[in-house]
């Protein structure tokens, strides 16, 4: 009697494994190719959005955090009415009284024109605006000084101004020189200062800035906050802003209106995100056509190649080989569409920030996200086709028709 | 009768299995369907090593069917085979694809060459399932190749070689992997009488030289020339050249 021979099995190992996959992709270029389209542009949209949200959001977080989201703009609201709601004169006193409250900075807006010079026509204001503002006003706003110094104690008495970043630009002053002067409301007034762009407060941008006292000495202006800044502890923010109307009119708590001013540089950040979300969609959309494109090339090719599956079945391909050759094959497909989408993706998000001026910012959750879901569409989409042709039967197979 | 002799020979050679290339002990081969298909009917067949054994019978007899059976391509409803003495009927589908990579080479009509690869490569497939290394693989498809006379053809893809030479190439992977016996289903079946001539010279020759053929055909000038003939009709062995005297 004789037994089973010892040690009949069929082995490939996963070099050959590889080496076999890939033939046939190998020998069938173009179509290949045209099969990872869909998952090439579905990652390269995945990693593009995510690199360019990134890159656009990196900055304006940057700014948001260097601003501070806890500064509350007090204004004088609209009432119904009069037309002559105003803020009272002792505001700023009031509300410090508030605890958590660690600044308070108000400006007067006086109504005027700004010029280069005394002889420039009187129509053409340029849309500047006369500010008489506190001295703490830069503190307040995490302002910065582009050139120059801001107004204090002694400035404030002078016709010295400080001009906002647009101001500054439409007067044509690009640097402070000491000796420049410009004319307001028929007063040469000396430039002290440049500040930086305000993107919490974008009207100082387009301002003139003296001190009260000044306006009042040359301009006749009393005192009468139009607008006040306040920067409270950020964990009470939302208490200090409740309580603020009526601390600073408790008469007439509807003629105050309170903002937040990082809400509107919040807003924009989520209306990017919106986009975000959108192309992200978008993107998985593609993913999924990309799938299904896959899919629908590995069924054709296992029908196809039918007399190949029954050729290495004789050969002494086990079942397994046979289903693991048509996986991999899948997994190489869309593994190869994901890298190209993410090298395309990246191209896109690199050229696009460096022409918007951000920051490049890829995140490595993209990257790395990017291939691996390609990874998982590919092991999905071959699943069936690989099956598929490991259960056909050899003799079968091996039929021609 | 001539089964009662083939089984009479098959019951002389039980204890010798061992040294059969290839024993069915009545193999009846059955497709399920209305009505059914009685592909194969009790066929019992033994080979020796070194025996060239062709098989003739008209289109549809079984021929292909019982090529399958003998290469454990397809497992019969009823009956045994036995591979160098060893009962398949036991094996799991992974045993029978070892017992196929290592014993067994088969031999297509169509050649069944892979399109994308070169002469040597596509015979390096026919040692890919035995757990060999790609270099050796590869040395010995190149020694193979030069054995079937093509040496100068090592690297040309299927495309640009003739029918002959393809199925030359074929012929060569059958045999890279030294297995017991090889089948050939109507090799010539796509070759002018010119390269017939050829691949039937190079099957003798591989047999003088030890290799066990079992080769099916169509060709009645082909068969004339076999040392054993083996008839098929209707799925049962109707006459087997080795017991033509006995009869
Ligand atoms: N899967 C199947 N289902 C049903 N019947 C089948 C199947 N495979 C083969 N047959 C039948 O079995 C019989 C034998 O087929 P086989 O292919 O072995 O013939 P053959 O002798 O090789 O013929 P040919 O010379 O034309 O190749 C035929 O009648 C065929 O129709
Ligand atoms: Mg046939």
């Amino acid at each position: 009697m004789s037994g089973k021979p010892v040690k009949l099995r069929s082995r490939l190992s996963f070099g050959d494994t590889l080496r076999v996959a890939v033939t046939g992709p190998r020998s069938r270029k173009l179509r290949s190719a045209l099969s990872t389209l869909g998952i090439t542009i579905g990652i390269a949209a995945l990693v593009g959005v995510l690199g360019l949200s990134s890159s656009g959001s990196a900055d304006l977080i940057r700014e948001l955090d260097a601003l501070g989201t806890n500064l509350l703009t007090i204004e004088k609201g609209e009432s119904f009415g009069s037309n002559d709601a105003k803020l009272p004169t002792d505001s700023v006193r009031r509300i410090a009284r508030i605890k958590p409250v660690y600044e308070v900075a108000s400006v007067s807006k006086i109504p005027g024109g700004v010029y280069r010079n005394d002889r420039v026509d009187l129509g053409r204001t340029q849309g500047l605006t006369i500010f008489a503002a506190d001295l703490n006003l830069l503190e307040a706003q995490r302002g910065i000084v582009a050139d120059g110094i801001f107004l204090n104690e002694q400035l404030a008495e002078f016709p010295a101004v400080v001009l906002g970043s647009v101001a500054a630009e439409r007067l044509g002053v690009r640097e402070v020189t000491g000796n420049q002067s410009i004319w307001i409301e028929n007063n040469w007034f000396v430039v002290v200062g440049v500040l930086e762009a305000l993107p919490l407060a974008a009207d100082l941008d387009r301002g003139a800035i003296i001190g009260h006292a000044a306006a009042a000495r040359f301009l006749d202006e009393e005192y009468e906050p139009d607008v006040i800044y306040v920067r409270a502890f950020p964990e009470h923010i939302l208490d200090v802003r409740s309580v603020m109307s009526a601390t600073v009119n408790p008469e007439k708590p509807e003629e105050v209106e309170v903002s937040r001013a990082s809400d509107v540089l919040e807003a924009r950040a989520a209306a990017q995100s919106t986009f975000t979300n959108l192309f992200l969609g978008l993107g998985i959309v593609a993913l999924i056509v990309g799938g299904i494109g896959i899919a629908n090339v590995m069924v054709i090719a296992v029908i196809e190649r039918r007399n190949e599956i029954g050729l290495r079945r004789a050969l002494g391909a086990t079942r397994f080989h046979i289903a693991v050759q048509f996986l991999v094959e899948s997994l190489f497909l869309s593994g190869a569409g994901g890298v190209a989408g993410v090298f395309l993706g990246i191209v896109v998000t690199v050229v696009y920030a460096l022409i918007q001026g951000w920051t490049v910012v890829v995140p490595s959750y993209a990257i790395i996200g990017g291939i691996l879901s390609s990874f998982v569409i590919g092991g999905v989409a071959g699943l069936y086709p690989s099956l598929r042709a490991a259960g056909m039967s050899p003799t079968e197979a091996l039929r021609t028709r | 009768m001539t089964n009662t002799t083939s089984t009479d020979r098959h019951l002389a050679l039980e204890n010798s299995r061992v040294q059969l290339a290839l024993s069915l002990e009545e193999v009846t081969k059955s497709y399920q369907g209305t009505p059914p298909v009685h592909a194969l009917s009790e066929v019992s067949l033994s080979v020796e090593h070194g025996e060239f054994l062709g098989i003739v019978g008209a289109s549809g007899s079984g021929k292909s069917t019982l090529l399958h059976v003998i290469g454990t391509l397809s497992r019969p409803t009823t009956g045994s085979v036995y591979i160098n003495g060893w009962p398949t009927d036991g094996m799991s589908d992974a045993e029978l694809s070892g017992l196929r990579a290592k014993h067994v080479g088969f031999v297509f009509q169509e050649f069944f060459l892979l399109s994308g690869l070169s002469a040597v490569e596509n015979v390096a497939n026919g040692l890919l399932y035995s757990g060999i290394g790609i270099t050796e693989r590869l040395d010995r498809s190149k020694q193979m190749l030069e054995r079937v006379g093509l040496g100068h053809r090592l690297t040309h893809k299927p495309s640009e070689m003739s029918g002959g030479e393809q199925q030359r190439v074929a012929v060569a992977r059958a045999l890279v992997h030294e297995p017991s016996f090889v089948l050939a289903d109507e090799p010539t079946g796509n070759l002018d009488s010119v390269s017939t001539d050829a691949l039937m010279r190079l099957f003798y020759e591989l047999n003088t030289e030890g290799t066990t053929i079992i080769l099916i055909t169509h060709d009645r000038e082909v068969a004339e020339q076999f040392p054993r003939r083996v008839e098929l009709k209707d799925g049962r062995i109707e006459f087997d050249s080795a017991y033509a005297g006995a009869s």
